[in-house]
């Protein structure tokens, strides 16, 4: 068994652009939005005060999306060159990929425009961060659905532990597009007839509510009083079944020197899908009165939403309060936030524990 | 004291040859996989040439033994044969606790793209519904984990051509930092379509055998392949009596900043990547028999990444060849296919000839070797491979000792 990275990795910034109100204010914590149906849409900021007009026009709206995150979040850390830059995504540009996939056939393979080829590229995001910001450094994008954004919050542990002195930004991107919807709807990932308010109370059924949302985060092995929270470690499991996903709990919690009852707060993905609620039952049970957050109400399903509950665990671990949106959906109030447990699996196959600690 | 990386298995399957003895008799015999598509329905089939494995797909499943392959991906068949010829080459038999760091830079888009508008038309239905989910690039890595039974670490990189670079280089730094003792690393790439046209459009295809470093290049021919390589901890190799095939000694991942699809012209990048990976192997410039270069034939690539070599090495260059001209381009899984090749060249002490090179470009003053050279002294080897987004990663691969 592995040991715990147990760096000292802290959460010095972070920003999210989501469904809820959670870009340019602290709506999202008063106030949480339905969504009419069951596939839940990013608000998105004015992108003018990030992105210059010409590059702008160019751009899809994923990379609109993942590049202003991106830089409000360099922006709030007081960070200009990171000295890595290291992001995960289950899809990448769905809509440049579609659209290539589409120009190709429209036009019978000739005198195509090259830029949604380019731009369906997965790692095309990184590359314009690190153009836009001179950041010559580390750079790498990890596409593997559920453990896009755990692999790439591996790879920054593991960076910050070989670079102590410098900094990390990590960051997840991920967007639903209506053909996507209907492809995915084909195979079965939706509920029918459902919102974000309701999606859970229907568990018994198979399908989930369709989510999308990008997070970025700046990593620091230094403390300060700007510290939001302490990325404390991951772990991935692949198909584990319940038994195995049991035991890897209580061994990530020991590793890193946990009881059960020291964990505040299990954020939980739970997604209303029957076919997944078992492993959600089975880490509930393990962890018996710890109070719980179903966090896909406020973002709905995709491959990488664990970005967003870790960008919600640091909010609240850097607030030190209880939003109104997040007791009203707690299975029981917590006192204080020490611990900060994510547990989430993807469709079944991707499981990961994610632990956030006060810093 | 950093722990050492070893490779202790490699396989792989390009259209020279379906195993590393195949590749390495292939390379041996200046034999080119260059051709046309047999299997890729596109208007440049006759047009534009690629490195092409010579099976179909069908062909593929019935080599791994697998009877009914709907749903199954020409991608995942191809990273099967590569990973199975892996796993043998390390007398790897329980996989149990093994993890795959894998690369891909379109997944399954050579069987998706077939049947993307029977998917997206509600009218439709039927066994093209199997391909739904093929689309990722991590249906490959869960295609190759599921057959193979690897329950650890998984991962999928993609940071276009230096993805399966990038994948030793995270295995290497999971192996050093204790969370793993072993893991398979390195990717799988089927032609597409898609990526045919994608280069096309950016002017980027020659329509003859590509010619690396040479003035008259005209850009790249894409290719096909899959390649694995295990690397493993000292404790790991010496508990179950393995034998190292190298080291990888060093390795460096740096972003140009520059251009989405153009490197810097001085090779800003390329140059920083070789020179810290060199330094990380503890290696001196004079130490280094050979470089594989990235040398895709694109105008480009060719002029930066010879500056690079230039202003690292001076007047003293080493022996350097691209083996696209044998391969194609196999973007993700190039980096793992070339580093085997660079395992190659030190086990067998030979030196790959850089083919359809005549005439030295205008902006170096250096050329690649020409000629396949038996007893050729090296025991350390750069590997590079730089794509778009301004990805560069350099792998140093040395003699195991």
């Amino acid at each position: 068994m592995k040991d715990s990275l147990n760096n000292k990795c802290f959460i010095q910034a972070g920003s999210a652009i989501s469904p809820q109100a959670t870009f340019d204010s602290d709506d999202w914590s008063r106030q949480l939005i339905a969504s009419d149906t069951n596939r839940m849409e990013c608000i998105e900021p004015a992108y003018a005060a990030f992105i210059a007009p010409n590059s702008l026009r160019r751009m899809s709206r994923l990379l609109k999306m993942g590049l202003t995150t991106a830089m409000k979040c360099l922006q709030e850390a007081g960070i200009t060159v990171p000295g890595a830059i290291i992001t995960g995504t289950g899809k990448g540009s769905l809509q440049d990929t579609e659209r290539f996939l589409k120009n190709i056939e429209e036009y019978s393979e000739r005198a195509l425009n090259p830029t949604p080829f380019i731009q369906s590229t997965y790692n095309a995001i990184n590359g314009l961060i690190a153009l836009q910001q001179q950041c010559t450094r580390y750079n790498n994008t990890f596409v593997n659905r559920g453990f896009s954004f755990e692999n790439a919050m591996l790879d920054s542990l593991l960076y910050l532990r070989e670079h102590p002195a410098e900094t990390v930004l990590l960051g997840a991107f991920e967007e639903m597009t209506a053909e996507h919807f209907f492809i995915k709807e084909r195979a079965g990932y939706w509920k029918p007839g459902v919102n974000n308010l309701n999606f859970l109370q229907q568990g018994n059924t198979p399908g989930s509510i369709a989510g999308e949302g990008t997070a970025y985060f700046c990593l620091s092995n230094q403390q300060d009083s700007s510290s939001l929270a302490r990325l404390r470690d991951v772990e991935m499991l692949y198909k584990p079944g319940a038994e195995k996903l049991r035991s890897s709990l209580q061994q990530f919690l020991s590793s890193n020197e946990l009881k059960v009852e020291d964990i505040s707060l299990l954020l939980s993905g739970e997604n209303g899908d029957a076919r997944f609620q078992q492993y959600y039952d089975a880490v509930e049970a393990a962890l018996g009165e710890v109070p719980k957050l179903p966090y896909k109400v406020f973002c709905g399903e995709y491959d990488t939403s664990t970005a967003f509950a870790t960008w919600m665990a640091s909010k609240l671990m850097g607030s030190g309060e209880t939003p109104l949106t997040v007791s009203n959906l707690l299975t029981k109030p917590y006192t204080s936030l020490q611990n900060i447990l994510i547990y989430n699996n993807y469709m079944g196959d991707q499981h990961s524990f994610i632990l956030i600690q006060k810093a | 004291m950093e722990e050492s990386v070893y490779i202790t298995g490699i396989g792989m399957m390009t259209a020279i040859g379906d195993s590393v003895a195949e590749n390495f008799d292939s390379l041996c015999q200046l034999k080119s996989g260059l051709g046309f598509t047999n299997y890729v329905e596109t208007i440049h089939r006759d047009v534009l040439p690629v490195a092409e494995v010579k099976h179909g797909t069908g062909a593929l499943a019935n080599m791994l033994g697998i009877e009914h392959h709907t749903g199954l991906t020409r991608t995942s068949l191809l990273g099967m044969i590569a990973l199975k010829d892996a796993l043998s080459s390390a007398g790897i038999d329980d996989t149990a606790g093994l993890g795959l760091i894998n690369a891909s830079t379109v997944g399954g888009m050579c069987d998706t793209e077939k049947v993307y508008f029977d998917i997206i038309n509600p009218a439709k239905t039927g066994d093209f519904l199997d391909y739904i989910d093929t689309l990722d690039c991590a249906d490959c890595t869960q295609q190759l984990a599921d057959f193979f039974h690897l329950d650890g670490t998984l991962a999928t990189i993609s940071t276009a051509c230096s993805s399966s670079a990038n994948a030793l280089i995270f295995g290497a730094r999971l192996v050093k930092s204790g969370q793993v003792d072993k893991i398979i690393c390195g990717g799988t790439e089927a032609l597409t379509r898609f990526t045919i046209n994608g280069f096309n459009s950016l002017k980027n295809i020659d329509k003859q055998p590509c010619k690396p470093f040479d003035q008259q290049r005209n850009g790249l021919n894409l290719g096909e392949g899959a390649a694995y390589l295990v690397l493993e901890s000292a404790a790991s190799m010496e508990k179950r009596g393995a034998k190292a095939l190298a080291v990888l000694s060093g390795y460096c991942n740096t972003n140009e900043a520059f251009h989405p699809t153009s490197p810097s012209p001085e090779g800003d990048g390329a140059f920083t990547a070789m020179q810290e990976a060199l330094l990380m192997a503890g290696k001196k410039l004079d130490e280094v028999g050979y470089i594989n270069v990235h040398g895709t034939a694109t105008l480009n690539n060719d002029i930066s990444e010879g500056r690079a070599l230039e202003r690292l090495f001076g007047s003293d260059v080493p022996a350097f060849s691209s083996t696209k001209p044998f391969t194609g381009h196999t973007l993700a899984a190039a980096g793992a296919i070339e580093a085997i090749f660079s395992i190659l060249a030190i086990r067998h002490q030979v030196f790959f000839p850089n083919m359809n090179f005549s005439e030295r470009m205008e902006e170096l003053s250096i050329s690649p070797g020409t000629e396949l050279l038996h007893n050729f002294p090296v025991n350390n080897v750069i590997s590079n491979s730089f794509g778009f987004g301004g990805n560069n990663a350099s792998l140093v691969i040395s003699k195991a000792p």
